[in-house]
């Protein structure tokens, strides 16, 4: 493996961390949309299935938000 | 909209560094509480790499010069200051043992990917046969697991453990005094060489995440 | 994607050669995947790799409950031997389906987060 190689793995590696971190941990603060989306939030499969559990929690948000409106 | 980036607790000065979208950071006092946060034009939030790292850096950043953070999931930004309020105030007291708890200390993580060696079914077994081969297996995987999760809880004020299916022998996250950061840093560092055969993924510190949130249900967790 | 990024620095294993475990570390898979693929026959690959990943959680959800009740040794001989040949089938099923769509095993690793401890 080329140097450039494992600075890469090591990159992608550090960054599975960190992402897991910064949307699966981290303290939630908000009004009263459950979250249990995000629970099962499949960050590991990768960018579309990230996107549409986070376009999930806005949608919810919408509904919610046009719910508290009626 | 308002990104949050999480709380503090006596923070020097805000850091010099952007926040997502490269707006400026700002503090805000809610219910005694001080938060950072940043303001953004756009409707909906764009998880992109970058914003991500950005969240991260400022963490990050904040950790550097606080007593206590408590670092908040990036994912869902505030539409107004009222929103952002009530969030607060509806989890105060939430916060409160959450800054508690992680005050002083950074995360760790260690991830131990198993070798599943794939089963050659070379000479059918019975399927008791093959009982006892899974019951072995995963009794071995377990008492692995515990003997490389065991001696850091040690150095821990608390952890948890996720992990035991799948190809994962160990997935945890250790949150740990400062005091013991190095140690527990070297301890980490010496496990690759006593156990070659383990493919293992330890990283930190990091900003304690993983023990920000009281979460739903805590997984297993050591005093 | 050729930018080299800056280094994380948060990353404490670091094997001199990476190549020893970069097998492991493959099936790691990437937090951002730096092209989205929208030819028809990767999407299905893709959607196969999410279903199967899930069958297999589950298969590996059952066995280790059924594992569990051996240990208490609240099952028969003739209920272990059965669940024996059950899992054993379920496993074979799962290679040949893996193979079907051209995944690997490491292509269904699946980390849950909370959900890895429900078991």
């Amino acid at each position: 493996m080329s140097v450039r190689d494992e600075h890469e793995l090591k990159y992608q590696v550090t960054l599975v961390e960190l992402v897991d971190r910064v949307l699966n941990k981290g303290v939630v603060l908000t009004g009263d949309i459950t979250l249990s989306v995000a629970d099962v939030d499949l960050v590991y499969v990768g960018l579309r299935v990230l996107l549409s559990s986070v376009a999930t929690l806005e949608e919810q948000r919408e509904i919610s938000a046009a719910g508290a409106q009626l | 909209m308002i990104h949050l980036y999480g709380l503090v607790q006596q923070l020097e000065e805000l850091p010099d560094v952007p926040g997502v979208g490269g707006a400026p950071l700002e503090r805000r006092r809610i219910e005694g509480f001080e938060l950072v946060v940043s303001q953004s034009k756009k409707e909906l939030q764009e998880v992109s790499e970058k914003a991500v790292l950005t969240h991260a850096n400022v963490v990050e950043e904040l950790m550097g010069r606080s007593r206590a953070v408590l670092p908040a999931r990036f994912g869902r930004a505030f539409t107004g200051e009222k929103e952002l309020s009530d969030a607060v105030r509806t989890k105060a007291a939430g916060l409160e043992s959450g800054l508690t708890r992680v005050r002083g200390c950074v995360e760790f993580g260690l991830r131990v990917l198993a070798r599943e060696a794939r089963r050659e079914n070379s000479q059918p077994l019975s399927g008791r046969e093959y009982m006892r081969a899974r019951l072995a297996e995963a009794t071995e995987r377990d008492r692995l697991s515990e003997e490389l999760h065991e001696p850091l809880t040690r150095l821990s004020r608390t952890s948890t453990r996720f992990g035991g299916a799948g190809a994962e022998l160990l997935q945890a996250a250790y949150l740990v005094p400062e005091e013991n950061a190095v140690a527990f840093r070297e301890y980490l560092r010496r496990l690759e060489t006593a156990y070659p055969r383990l493919a293992l993924i330890c990283t930190g510190p990091w900003p304690p995440y993983t023990f920000a949130d009281e979460g739903k249900d805590p997984r297993e967790r050591s005093a | 994607m050729s930018a080299r990024h800056e280094p994380l620095d948060k990353l404490l294993t670091t094997r001199g050669d990476l190549r020893r475990i970069a097998g492991d570390l493959d099936h790691v898979p990437k937090a951002f995947p730096h092209r989205v693929n929208a030819d028809p026959e990767q999407v299905e690959r893709g959607l196969a790799q999410l279903v199967l990943t899930l069958v297999e959680l589950l298969r590996q959800l059952m066995e280790r409950q059924a594992l569990r009740r051996m240990e208490l040794e609240t099952l028969t001989d003739e209920q272990v031997e059965r669940m024996g040949e059950t899992f054993m089938k379920l496993e074979q099923r799962m290679q040949e389906l893996t193979a079907h769509f051209g995944l690997e095993d490491r292509d269904l690793n699946l980390n849950l987060g909370p959900l890895g401890d429900l078991l």
